[in-house]
């Protein structure tokens, strides 16, 4: 007899894995108004970057993306071509935290009226 | 004089303790216990609270008391004062201040950084796994992505961890060794010598042995592995592909074996490909078409339940012809025959199918088994690859097809089947830390939950115009790249119009002068940089290129926080515990060594990026607020150690709790170790992916004057020769290759007093081993002092060692012999340098993911005695 790979287990074992995604920020009126960011570009971003440290202002409802796109359009597109692929999905070894917290797909939401983003190329090769 | 006395009037220690840490001898990192009596190390044991090693330890970690005690070791830094550099020239050493050595340091650091951080080569050593985060981060922040591991990768992982990474979501595979009843190694030595989790799987290998567990070894040689195996299947080396091709022939097609419903569900064997190799898809959504039996219509993939999707046929959508990629594997598969195989590996058509029948019979496709009250798919057999037949310019292949018998019987990642090492963790329950879970990325094949190297496995980046040394950017399959060294490495960065070129190396511990190809090669590419600084423990045959050497601690007077992280490298694999060893200091520094973490830290302040260094802190430990490293605060190594700690256990189990404790464990879960069923993803046993990423590879590359070879960039596996099976020179009988040797890591336990009495007592570790009958037929005899050369003329010496235990046409020598270096008298002139027998090139490479061609046809001649 065979069994289905799909019916011998209980998947509800696993929770999913997809983070939660935040709100989107309204004002009192129900407007999107702007964020303002401060970005910190280090190692090779930092490198190729006019200026290490970048404010940033993003109309509201914005994106992690969005602010990647206005870094691009300050910064040029040799440093959007070390953050992102082609088709806007950010390369791994590209780490960006915003306030602290790691994001890996650029469609988050930013949820604050004002945001610290840090930014690092970590590429390593490997073996062993 | 009465001893009884003497002993008992001597005085109490006033310092006796057992001290838990981590070893060092190999990146298997196994927990040990130090006991210090009265400030000395008078024994190391395995530590029984650890999962890593479970209170085993090997006979290299029971002798690093030896290797830390060496009267060799390096106690100041050095600086040289001759400033020719080659092989042949003495550095002319002169002892310096820390003070002087950071000085120069940082001053050509920091006149680089301005120009340009590409510049700057950082390179390690694997044999200390925890140093790949101080040296990873060091790198990143000063913003060079030249990174390199040296001859790791090149020899043992560009195709075994990036293939286990797209089909295991882990670094290597092994054998389920609690359940699993069949295991067949090509060419791999878990559970039989150094490595990932080694203590661990050689307890968990002899107990599967004893317990009943049939162990098959394709191999050249019958040492390490094979010699404790049931049975030992020699094969021409380099050939490993057309033995798997042709048991999953015999499985698919003469038996009728595979399993269909973990095809249907976790591959890609229903996605229909075209004419053009490609996936049929969606017009709208460009998904994957699959035929959907129910309705008898091409539908998205997902959309389609699992068991109606066709595995076979012939359809037509939209007007094109298409077929599943299962069909299209099964059709493939059919020249493989054994009677081919036979041709090419050497190994008897009947063996070949005799293999194929036990393996795919003691699959038991269809079977379930309850583990701790969760019913699971079991699938006892594993089929296990490694170095052996991954180190070859057929090294994706090889690999690709190995694994494939895996998954043509369903035994991947359920129990007693090949698993990955631990590719799935739901966090630790205190915290939620270190929680991953593979992922469904594009056309719903999975994407590991954690990875180390420089590209994903999967998806594959896309191909363009390098900006790295290593080309890596180009060669996407790739990891380690031999093109820092190779002898055609100007020509490769010239044709690629790369901008810069190394001026200055930071290297740990690697010695790549001896780890990679021939010597020369490389000491021609290390003699070209402007500046070189070297950690080392001993002046090794690398460190001799340096203009300034800096005196290391050894792993007893170490720190790290991580030693056994990530859980994908080194912890077992299997049911069992989940564990988070450190290393740490059991001994104080020697006259002036100190860590070479801390002498980054010291560094990046003298240079001036330490914000960028605590930044890439941050992100490669994944530290986050409180616990984040801010600005430019000065964190000594420990406080950073500390962080990570308190960042993952809680504020409770910072440095000091850990130093007290050792490590912290808690219970693994069946769905973690046998995560499969639980993740909606799908691997490939079509890599459709292959064919344009080959294209684009040539579009870049062949404009500029490098053929790309398409053979190596189709969807689906085949055997492809090496170079050495294309010799037709005369005398040239023998295809030689090296072997890892149990007692020997690397090239840094040659040093060992204690590892090199035991090589010295095995009759194997320093000769060349050929096959006996062969060697009669030559008038060769047991002792005899030979020359073996290469094609091009290379050749090293040594006394011929006649075994019955070898292929025919096998000359078998153990790795990383025959050291040179005055500063490592134990290890000088003993054994075979067999890495002396590599072409170093783009012609002695993968055309794929670079890993180098690690066999040479060869003729054997006796040296000519003087009379």
């Amino acid at each position: 007899m065979n069994v289905r790979w799909d019916d011998v287990v209980d998947t509800t074992l696993v929770r999913s894995a997809v983070t939660q995604a935040v709100p989107r920020w309204r004002d009192q009126y129900g407007r999107a108004s702007d964020v303002h960011v401060h970005v910190q570009l280090f190692g090779a971003l930092a490198s190729i970057a006019i200026e290490r440290a970048t404010n940033l202002v993003v109309p509201k409802p914005a994106t992690v993306g969005d602010v990647v796109t206005a870094l691009g359009e300050r910064l040029g597109d040799a440093f959007l071509a070390r953050v992102r692929d082609e088709t806007g999905v950010k390369h791994r070894y590209c780490r960006l935290f915003v306030a602290g917290v790691p994001i890996e797909d650029l469609q988050t939401p930013i949820d604050a009226d004002s945001i610290e983003i840090e930014m690092i190329l970590l590429i390593a090769s490997e073996g062993g | 004089m009465n001893m009884i006395n003497v002993i008992s009037s001597a005085p109490r220690p006033t310092d006796d303790v057992w001290i838990p840490s981590s070893c060092s001898l190999c990146y298997g990192t196994c927990s040990i216990l130090a006991h210090r009596v009265d400030g000395v190390v008078v024994k190391i044991e395995g530590n029984p609270e650890s999962a890593v090693g479970k209170g085993r330890l090997c006979g290299k970690g029971v002798s690093g008391i030896m290797t830390h005690y060496d009267p060799n070791r390096l106690m100041r830094p050095l600086r040289r004062t001759n400033p020719k550099k080659g092989l042949s020239e003495d550095p002319r050493w002169k002892e310096i201040s820390w003070d002087e050595a950071l000085d120069e340091i940082s001053a050509v650091l920091r006149k680089v950084r301005a120009e340009d951080p590409r510049k700057l080569v950082v390179q390690r050593t694997t044999t200390v796994t925890a140093s790949r985060v101080p040296f990873q981060t060091f790198a990143a922040a000063f913003g060079t992505p030249n990174f390199s591991v040296s001859g790791g990768g090149q020899h043992c992982g560009n195709g075994a961890h990036l293939i286990s990474g797209m089909m295991h979501a882990s670094w290597s595979i092994v054998p389920d060794f609690e359940y699993c009843n069949y295991a067949i190694y090509f060419g791999a030595s878990k559970g039989h010598s150094a490595g990932h989790a080694s203590c661990s799987n050689m307890g968990k290998a002899a107990d599967a042995r004893a317990r009943g567990m049939k162990m098959v070894v394709v191999d050249p040689i019958c040492n390490f592995a094979a010699a404790k195996a049931t049975e030992w299947v020699p094969l021409r080396v380099g050939t490993d592909a057309a033995l798997a091709l042709a048991m999953c022939n015999v499985m698919v097609n003469e038996l009728g074996i595979y399993d269909g419903p973990y095809l249907q569900a976790k591959t890609n064997a229903p996605y229909l490909i075209g004419p053009d190799k490609l996936y049929v898809r969606h017009p709208e959504s460009k998904q994957p078409l699959v035929w959907d039996i129910w309705s008898n219509t091409a539908r998205p993939f997902t959309d389609v339940a699992a068991a109606d999707m066709a595995l076979e046929g012939e359809f037509t959508v939209d007007g094109t012809r298409c077929r599943p990629s299962f069909h299209c594997l099964r059709d493939h598969l059919r020249k493989y025959t054994p009677e081919w195989a036979e041709e090419i590996s050497t190994i008897g058509a009947a063996t070949i199918r005799r293999l194929a029948k036990e393996f795919g019979t003691e699959a038991r496709v269809g079977s379930t088994i309850v583990v701790e009250g969760v019913t699971l798919p079991y699938r006892p057999v594993a089929a296990i690859a490694f170095r052996g037949s991954q180190g070859h310019m057929n090294s994706v292949y090889n690999f690709y097809a190995v694994d494939l018998l895996n998954h043509l019987v369903g035994a991947a990642d359920v129990v007693g089947s090949c698993l990955g090492f631990n590719p799935t963790s739901h966090g630790n329950p205190d915290t939620g830390k270190l929680r991953y879970i593979p992922s469904a990325g594009p056309d719903g094949l999975m994407v590991t939950g954690m990875w180390m190297g420089y590209h994903y496995p999967y998806p594959p980046s896309e191909p363009r115009l390098p900006t790295n040394l290593g080309l890596q950017d180009l060669f996407v399959l790739g990891m380690t790249s031999p093109f820092l060294d190779s002898t055609d490495r100007e020509e490769m960065w010239e044709r690629f119009d790369l901008p810069y070129r190394p001026e200055v190396m930071v290297n740990f511990g690697a010695n790549l002068v001896m780890s990679i190809a021939n010597k020369e090669a490389v000491a021609a590419s290390l003699a070209k940089y402007k500046f070189m600084v070297s950690f080392d423990l001993f002046l090794t045959e690398t460190s001799n290129f340096a203009d300034i050497v800096l005196p290391d601690c050894s792993y007893l007077q170490s720190l790290d926080s991580r030693s056994n992280f990530p859980f994908i490298f080194s912890l077992p694999a299997g049911m069992g515990e989940w564990c988070w060893p450190i290393r740490q200091p059991v001994l104080p520094p020697d006259g002036e060594q100190r860590n070479c973490a801390d002498v980054l830290l010291d560094i990046a302040d003298r240079v001036g990026f330490r914000a960028d260094l605590n930044a890439a802190y941050n992100a490669s430990l994944n530290i986050q607020t409180p616990h984040r490293l801010e600005g430019e605060t000065r964190y000594s190594y420990a406080q950073i150690c500390d962080a990570e700690l308190k960042n993952n256990f809680g504020t409770e189990r910072g440095l000091d709790w850990f130093k007290e404790q050792g490590l912290v464990k808690w219970k693994k879960k069946p769905e973690e170790v046998y995560w499969r069923p639980f993740v909606d993803v799908r691997v490939p046993i079509y890599w459709e992916f292959m064919l344009p990423i080959g294209e684009k590879i040539a579009a870049i590359a062949e404009p500029r004057g490098l053929k790309i070879p398409m053979e190596y960039y189709q969807p689906l596996p085949d055997f492809l020769p090496c170079t050495s099976h294309c010799c037709q020179k005369k005398d040239f009988d023998f295809f030689a290759f090296y072997y890892r040797d149990i007692v020997h890591t690397n090239s840094f336990t040659m040093e060992n007093p204690w590892l090199d009495e035991a090589a010295r007592l095995d009759p194997f570790s320093y000769t060349i081993a050929i096959n006996a009958t062969e060697a009669r037929k030559k008038a060769l005899h047991d002792g005899q002092l030979v020359w073996v050369e290469n094609e091009a003329g290379r050749k090293v010496k040594g006394r011929l060692k006649l075994t019955e235990a070898i292929h025919p046409e096998g000359i078998g020598i153990a790795a990383m012999c025959g050291h040179w270096s005055d500063g490592m008298p134990i290890a000088k002139g003993k054994g075979v340098f067999f890495n002396e027998l590599l072409e170093l090139d783009w012609a002695h490479v993968s055309p794929v993911n670079n890993n180098l061609d690690l066999c040479a046809k060869v003729r054997v001649v006796p040296v000519e005695v003087a009379p």
